[in-house]
């Protein structure tokens, strides 16, 4: 409690604070406004110098206009890993149940006066009156449901085609000449809903581990040192502590995009996030989250809980574990919304679809690419083959003697080795034609 | 901050009688403590220093009826087995440190603490903390299933507010006394919010102790009790449930000073070295505080009676000792008598030691001497 000077000036409320409801009638209340993003109003990029369309420019990296050269960069505050995280609190969950509803946003185009619509779940759209870039966030009641943060495109567009075209030259199980006759469409660069989330995990486990003991003793019957090897099962417990740094949860739907793919893009180096700004959106495409908080927080769960279950499994020092039971204590949980860059395309080859996507900071390439099937079963041919003649040659030795036996034995080891080489290969083969 | 004066005192006759009563202003030519007494009670000991006596004298004081009182909801007659149990524990005791005595010695008192009222006008900065809840999970793996419990925590948001405040304070309670302090530590707590209006009717027989400290030296004690008020209605109207770091520009004018008097019972008995030793009963709850003192002058008496007991012990064992050349088995008794007068001796010496030691575990608060 100061004792401060009544001072003769008026007195006023600091910059940036505004007046808000007092429940105490002759108390007025002045709060700090709150921090609104600059999301409310749709912005229309136009070049200030010759009215064309202007877009984010990842050479210039700024927002440039390819008709006169204009160029200005955006400047946002690079906040990296340490970007601000949001709690769990119950007021947010509820509104994260909710969604975003399925209104439609309606957008007044400042350049032409159009009026257009933005599709369910996209931020950003061109005007078709005027072609300009419109860059939009859709409205949630819930401030923190809106991307606070991003990571920028880096590799650049034209890039994009190289690398994929490396990409499908790879691998020896894939139609020869893949990437010399397909024809990959230009790329599409979008930015993809992600959430991420952070926690603190205390597990405690308690099982029972059984250890081998290996005892010698000697038999009067059989007059003989006899070795006896028995599993002993004791009961142990530990405690495994694990932190949780931005693991990452993919906000958009399956059926939009494929799941499978997005995975063998990461990582994401969090390090490069930057606060929002619509200038990074500008001529780009974006989508908001289709998986809601809730629903991204047990997916991110599931995967923590198995984190948490192998390293409680890592400190058990035998393989024989039995009657195991876990907790696992979330504490200081936190998830943020962004947005991460992603080129998307897809191409076709005797008829089918494929999807590719880029990784648009770090230009990893993943999809899916079609499978030369002849190759796949000559490999696996190839596998089986050689346990398949050895035990053959070892059926007629069987008349020589025990050599025939040793021949057989080998084989059908060698067989079984093959077997399991060839249906790896197989999964391979499948698994990279699935998108 | 500018201060409207609060209203002065005045000087009381000593002959003067207030607020319709018989009541006189009565001074201890010890302590100085002054009080309000019926004049009965003119030439009566302190009531709490028990030292001096209460000689008629004018008194320095707010002549305007005090505004709120608790009344004595512990009666005299029921303190009996307060002070047994006081006492209990206390095994070598002064010769009048008995529960009879105790409530012999017992006189009622009424304490006073100041009321506050003041218009407020200024400007305010504070933290506000609201309170909001947190979901946490705790997953369980078992039988190879997982199983998630939600659980939800409770936490503050601190957020800065500023504002202005016009309004009015009432009844911010201030220290009267300068030994406030160890006075509220002697009574503990009280249920103020049972405060009822003055009513000298209620007062009894009871000793009223008048305020030492008038409202002009007694703003500075009350400003952050004022603040502590203020800094509380401000968060109210912010719809906060918390607050912190809070301060205040403002002007406090048109005061109005009060007294609430208290309830409280004090007795005493005497030390060793005739000092009364002062204990005083919350009025209103019962709790009993005061130094609950062994007698060491006692205690080295009966030592030295246990002392002589172990000589007398130790020469029929040395007695016994010489006598087992013509009594062998005598020797036994010797070795028991040895012992026991060993015992004996030790006792004499933890008795002689045991009160001292007692005595200087009597840290708790007491009431404060005065010249």
């Amino acid at each position: 409690m100061s004792d401060n000077t009544l001072q003769d000036t008026p007195w006023s409320p600091p910059q940036g604070y505004t007046q808000v409801e007092s429940q105490v009638p002759g108390v007025v209340v002045f709060a700090p406004q709150p921090d609104r993003l600059e999301q409310d109003q749709a912005v229309s990029y136009d070049c200030p110098n010759c009215g064309a369309n202007v877009a984010y420019d990842v050479s210039a990296g700024g927002v440039s206009c390819e008709y006169c050269g204009y160029a200005a960069p955006v400047t946002a505050d690079r906040v990296g890993r340490n970007a601000e995280d949001f709690e769990f609190t119950l007021e947010t969950l509820t509104q994260a149940r909710q969604g975003w509803g399925t209104e439609r946003q309606l957008l007044h185009c400042d350049s032409c006066g159009g009026e257009l619509s933005l599709s369910e779940g996209a931020l950003t759209t061109s005007c078709p009156f005027c072609a300009s870039n419109q860059v939009n966030v859709i409205t949630s009641q819930e401030e923190t449901l809106r991307p606070r943060f991003l990571v920028p495109f880096k590799v650049k567009p034209e890039d994009t085609i190289s690398l994929a075209k490396k990409w499908l030259g790879k691998g020896w199980f894939h139609p020869n000449e893949l990437a010399e006759n397909v024809v990959v469409q230009r790329f599409l660069g979008v930015y993809l809903p992600f959430w991420t989330f952070n926690a603190a995990v205390d597990a405690r486990w308690r099982a029972e581990v059984g250890y081998q003991k290996t005892d010698r003793r000697y038999n009067a019957r059989t007059k003989r040192w006899e070795t006896r090897t028995r599993t002993v099962w004791k009961w142990e417990n530990g405690r495994v502590h694990l932190d949780i740094d931005n693991l990452l949860v993919t906000g958009s739907a399956p059926n939009h995009i494929s799941h499978h793919i997005l995975h063998q893009l990461y990582p994401f180096n969090m390090d490069d996030l930057v606060a929002y700004r619509p200038d990074f959106l500008a001529g780009w495409n974006a989508q908001a989250f289709e998986t809601t908080l809730t629903e991204a927080w047990e997916t991110g769960k599931t995967t923590i809980r198995g984190k948490a279950k192998k390293a409680c499994y890592q400190r058990i020092a035998s393989n024989q574990v039995r009657n195991f039971t876990m907790s696992a204590d979330f504490s200081d949980e936190s998830w943020r919304y962004i947005l991460l860059p992603v080129y998307l395309t897809a191409y076709r080859y005797e008829d089918k679809v494929f999807q590719v996507m880029v990784n648009g900071q770090t230009g990893i390439v993943a999809g899916s690419k079609p499978v030369a099937w002849w190759k796949i079963w000559l490999a696996i041919a190839a596998c089986l083959a050689p346990g398949a003649l050895l035990a053959l040659i070892g059926l007629p030795l069987l008349l020589v003697g025990g050599i025939g036996i040793i021949a057989i034995a080998l084989g059908i080891i060698l067989f079984v080795i093959g077997v399991i080489i060839g249906f790896s290969l197989y999964n391979k083969a499948r698994k990279s034609e699935e998108s | 901050m500018m201060v409207e004066h609060p209203p002065t005192e005045e000087i009381i006759d000593e002959n003067q009688t207030l607020w319709h009563t018989d009541r006189q202003p009565a001074g201890c030519s010890q302590c100085h403590r002054v009080y309000l007494v019926t004049p009965d009670y003119r030439g009566a000991s302190c009531p709490l220093c028990r030292k001096g006596v209460l000689e008629a004298q004018p008194a320095h004081m707010r002549t305007a009826q005090p505004e709120q009182m608790l009344t004595f909801r512990v009666k005299r007659n029921d303190l009996l087995p307060t002070y047994k149990k006081f006492i209990s524990g206390v095994w070598i005791k002064p010769e009048d440190f008995n529960p009879e005595t105790l409530l012999r010695n017992t006189r009622p008192v009424f304490w006073p603490e100041w009321l506050v009222d003041s218009d407020v006008s200024g400007h305010w900065e504070m933290e506000a903390g609201f309170d909001y809840q947190v979901e946490s999970a705790k997953e369980v793996y078992n039988n190879g299933r997982w199983e998630s419990r939600k659980q939800i925590e409770n936490r503050v948001r601190w957020e800065p507010r500023v504002g202005m405040i016009n309004t009015r304070v009432e009844n911010v309670i201030t220290p009267a006394l300068e030994e406030h302090e160890n006075r509220q530590k002697m009574t503990e707590k009280y249920h103020l919010e049972r405060g009822i209006g003055f009513d000298p009717a209620l007062l009894g027989g009871a000793f009223l102790e008048l305020p030492d400290i008038p409202p002009e030296d007694a703003w500075p004690l009350a400003r952050p009790r004022v603040d502590k008020a203020l800094a509380k209605t401000s968060s109210k109207a912010a719809g906060a449930q918390h607050f912190r770091n809070f301060s205040i520009s403002a002007s406090f004018s048109n005061q109005n000073w009060t007294e609430f008097f208290l309830p409280m019972y004090t007795t005493y008995y005497t030390d060793d070295d005739g000092q009364p030793q002062i204990v005083v009963v919350n009025g209103e709850t019962g709790a009993i505080r005061g130094p609950r003192l062994a007698s060491q002058k006692r205690g080295a008496r009966i030592a030295k009676i246990i002392a002589a007991v172990a000589g007398g012990l130790f020469l029929l064992a040395l007695l016994s000792l010489l006598l087992t050349m013509v009594i062998p088995p005598l020797g036994l008794i010797a070795g028991l008598l040895g012992l026991l007068g060993f015992g004996v001796s030790l006792f004499a010496i933890i008795t002689a030691v045991w009160p001292g030691q007692w005595n200087r575990k009597q840290t708790g608060p007491r009431i404060a001497a005065k010249d």
